[in-house]
């Protein structure tokens, strides 16, 4: 199965690696391999099995079985992050490994600082000789004194690299490493990325954006549904034959995908040149009653941010917004209290008072509604409650119980229900479904198609490309901030939005 | 309510009562009304702050400047009425106001500049402290008069000390204020998870400031009783005090993570902490043995009421978006 580039021998391996969590297989049989000095992409869509590749790699998760190789090295079924480390396996993070309030030599000889024999105190000048001698052998613009907070996103990815040369790693795996950063500053990283390259190191990397991947990689290995697909060598790359991997189908098989028709009834939200700077530009849109519009495009791409824009949560920088055929300056609670639902993204973080009870969740949306004179009618908020459980089948039914302590779809179900009891005209929905049993999915699907169905106005922000294609009415897709592409009418497919997504349909181009 | 709820809710009076037949085992004194009496009134002032301080560990803050409000509070109260001759109820009315001006500007600097609570109430503990010692010329200064105003602290009603009716009805307002009304709703929301709540529609910087409002207003009620019952005013009057608010608060079950606390809760705590004090003496156990002893007890009792207070929460994440706690 492995084949040996002209770089040299194989550096990890791995063969017939299988995982299941609960349920459903993440990882099925899964080979893969890494040479020394090799740039291997790895790709897929959303829920392919990547994170829990890296994560058996690196220690984090265990796999059910498979052989795992590292250097020649067998690696147990259940191994440590640090003992991968040790190894030479390093993850490089964004940002969030690193100490905001050390220098950059501190971060990078943290827990392995030279120390003096005398007391074990921590040798400061070697340390920053060390390190700055590090970063000059790479010829990074950095300085070995330098804070952290003060540096910026790129410039931590740096310091997270060199962390991991200081470690004498001989893999290094990025992660979407160019999602945050400029164009300016992506490519300085690939030239970092290839002169680790030409330093026997090997990198593997995994992003969604084809053009990087096609521009870096020695070679392509595609997941789908836990399943290896395909690596293919340099040679053999075809962007749209990647992403034909990556869904599944052929180009000429495009039944499943959806019939986009454009609404003609009356104009909830009228969006015109909508730009806040570095995040989204020159928006226009129109969203009709009973519509719903789906945003399609690549983490970053600024959909986002863009609806929280139109909710009201951040502020924009220029162009108009009409809502219900009047000027509409958004702030959260006139939002709220004009009909706006909004569910956000990372439920945990954004969307639920966990330790909360259900109760109490779908009360503090609906505190406009239940307050007289200052007081809550506690037994109406129940009544509220027990509609928005009632209404999204929450399971268990039971009103006090912390929302925390629900299911993942279930959290979601109370987020959801705390709208839709709501007299709703417009919900604004981003990434619902993400990690959530595909029971509570379906249901989910069916409230959004109900509430359309009775009128109601919905953006569908989603990476999800089929939940995107099966439930909008048109999608219109971002990158960098601007529409590239607004499919209106015809049959649109999965692939379709991928490749607009990624820049590479020629029409898709402004 | 279902069983763990009612189990969850009993737990900490039922630490109460145990501790009390402990105490009546030991002491046969314990029980008798003058006693009990006696160690509700001993409370009152930390029972009548805590009932306003719990807003701002609920929203995930701390108020630390509740001493020092309560003594300039007291000395600015005698001020008003034996200096400038004001009326005594404007006076405690113009008092009041004072506090939660106080209080409010704690909550707009701790909202509006971003800065941690802890540092922001720290540093308005010492400049009030300050203030009041300027104003009070850092004298200790009787207050004789007039008689209506010493009768809030030094009066009887019903053969019970006032100050026990005041700290029992700011008890019980404060806990329909943090259970039943959208004040209290929004409070919990903020400290449960700052981002969510405001996606709800919860404005965070307001309801924190509200907080401290409420906070700043106890504290002046606390002030003008404790002037009262002492008969006089001073910078160090109620010095410290914060801390055993904190206790009461932490004992009762108040997360200082925020989301998550209860009046009922603080003031059990306050009178099981003065309990335990009150034990010692009836059994005779010499003054130094004291702090030791509380402390332990007070350890013990957290440890027991693990199970109020929220475990470790699966919501820790959302504090990574929280800019200001």
């Amino acid at each position: 199965m492995e084949t040996k580039t002209a770089a040299g021998r194989v550096l990890l391996d791995c063969r017939g690696i299988s995982k299941s969590y609960t349920g459903p297989q993440v990882l099925d049989e899964v080979d893969f391999s890494v040479d020394r000095g090799e740039i291997h992409a790895l790709v897929g869509e959303n829920g392919a099995g990547k994170s829990t590749l890296i994560k058996i790699v690196t220690g984090v998760t265990d796999r059910d079985s498979g052989e795992l190789e590292f250097d020649g090295t067998a690696i147990p079924r259940s191994h440590s992050k640090k003992a991968a480390q040790e190894l030479g396996i390093a993850v490089i993070y964004q940002e969030l490994s690193l100490i905001p309030g050390m220098t950059v030599a501190q971060n990078i000889y943290l827990t392995k600082e030279p120390r003096f024999r005398a007391l074990r105190l921590i040798d400061l000048r070697r340390m920053n000789d060390d390190a700055q001698a590090l970063i000059d052998r790479y010829g990074f613009p950095l300085k070995a004194a330098d804070l952290i907070d003060r540096l910026s996103i790129a410039q931590r990815q740096t310091v997270e690299i060199l962390k991991a040369l200081s470690d004498r790693a001989s893999l290094m795996i990025m992660d979407e490493p160019t999602s945050s950063l400029t164009s300016a500053e992506a490519t300085r990283l690939f030239d970092i990325i290839r002169k680790l390259k030409a330093e026997g190191i090997s990198v593997l990397y995994i992003s969604h954006r084809m053009e990087e991947v096609f521009d870096l990689s020695d070679r392509v290995t595609v997941l789908r549904d836990g399943r290896k697909v395909a690596t293919l060598e340099k040679v053999k790359i075809d962007p749209a034959e990647i992403i034909r991997l990556m869904i599944g189908r052929d180009l000429g098989e495009s039944d499943r995908g959806r019939r986009m028709t454009r609404k003609a009834g009356e104009v909830v939200l009228d969006v015109r040149s909508l730009s806040s700077p570095g995040l989204f530009r020159d928006i226009s849109f129109e969203l009709h009653r009973g519509e719903i519009l789906g945003f399609g495009g690549l983490v970053g791409s600024g959909r986002t941010e863009l609806v929280r824009a139109i909710y009201g949560i951040d502020a924009y920088d220029s162009g108009s917004i009409r809502y219900l055929g009047k000027d509409y300056r958004p702030s959260v609670r006139a939002s709220i209290a004009g009909g706006i639902g909004f569910v956000p993204e990372e439920r945990r973080l954004q969307g639920i008072l966990a330790p909360i009870s259900v109760t109490r969740n779908i009360g503090v949306a609906n505190l406009d509604v239940l307050t007289k004179a200052g007081m809550v009618s506690g037994r109406r908020e129940l009544q509220f409650a027990r509609r928005g459980i009632a209404l999204m089948n929450v399971k268990p039914d039971l009103p006090d119980m912390p929302v925390g302590s629900l299911s993942g779809g279930n959290q979601q179900k109370v987020v959801l229900g705390k709208w839709l009891i709501r007299d709703l005209r417009l919900l604004i929905i981003d990434e619902p479904t993400v990690g959530i049993d595909i029971g509570a999915k379906e249901e989910i699907y069916a409230h959004i198609e109900h509430l359309a169905a009775q009128g109601v106005a919905v953006i569908l922000v989603s990476s999800d490309l089929p939940e995107l294609t099966r439930l909008a009415d048109r999608i219109i897709v971002l990158r960098k901030g601007r529409i590239v592409k607004e499919f209106d009418e015809g049959v649109v497919s999965e692939e379709d939005v991928l490749l607009a997504s990624s820049g590479i349909v020629e029409g898709a181009r402004r | 309510m279902n069983l763990a709820k009612l189990k969850a809710a009993l737990r900490l009076p039922a630490v109460l009562v145990a501790l009390m037949a402990v105490l009546t085992i030991v002491s046969p004194r314990f029980l008798a009304i003058g006693n009990l009496s006696n160690v509700l009134w001993s409370v009152c002032v930390i029972g009548i702050l805590a009932s306003g301080a719990i807003y701002a560990p609920i929203t995930g803050g701390i108020d630390l400047s509740i001493g020092s409000i309560a003594a300039l509070t007291g000395i600015f109260v005698d001020l008003l009425m034996n200096r400038a001759g004001v009326n005594w109820l404007l006076a405690i009315a113009a008092t009041i106001a004072l506090g939660a001006f106080i209080g409010l500007f704690n909550g707009l600097i701790t909202t509006k500049f971003k800065v941690n609570a802890f540092i922001v109430t720290m540093a308005a503990k010492t400049y009030l402290y300050g203030i009041a010692m300027v104003i009070s010329q850092g004298g200790m200064k009787s207050i004789l008069k007039p008689a209506q105003f010493l009768a809030i602290g030094g009066g009887r009603s019903f053969g019970l000390p006032n100050p026990i009716y005041i700290m029992l009805a700011l008890i019980v307002l404060s806990h329909i204020l943090l259970t039943r009304s959208s004040f209290g709703r929004r409070a919990i929301a903020v400290g449960a998870n700052e981002v969510a709540a405001r996606l709800s529609g919860v404005d965070p910087d307001r309801t924190r400031m509200a907080a401290y409002t409420v906070s700043g207003a106890t504290a002046a009620v606390g002030g003008i009783v404790l002037a009262s019952l002492t008969q006089q005013s001073f910078a160090g009057a109620a010095s410290g005090i914060e801390l055993d608010v904190l206790t009461a608060l932490v004992v009762g079950g108040t997360s200082l993570m925020g989301g998550s606390g209860s009046v009922v809760g603080a003031f059990i705590g306050a009178v099981m902490v003065a309990f335990i004090g009150n034990g010692l003496n009836l059994l005779n156990v010499p003054a130094p043995y004291h702090p030791t002893a509380t402390g332990i007890v007070i350890l013990l009792a957290l440890i027991f009421n693990m199970g109020i207070a929220p475990r470790k929460r699966g919501a820790a994440g959302g504090k990574h978006l929280r800019r200001t706690s």
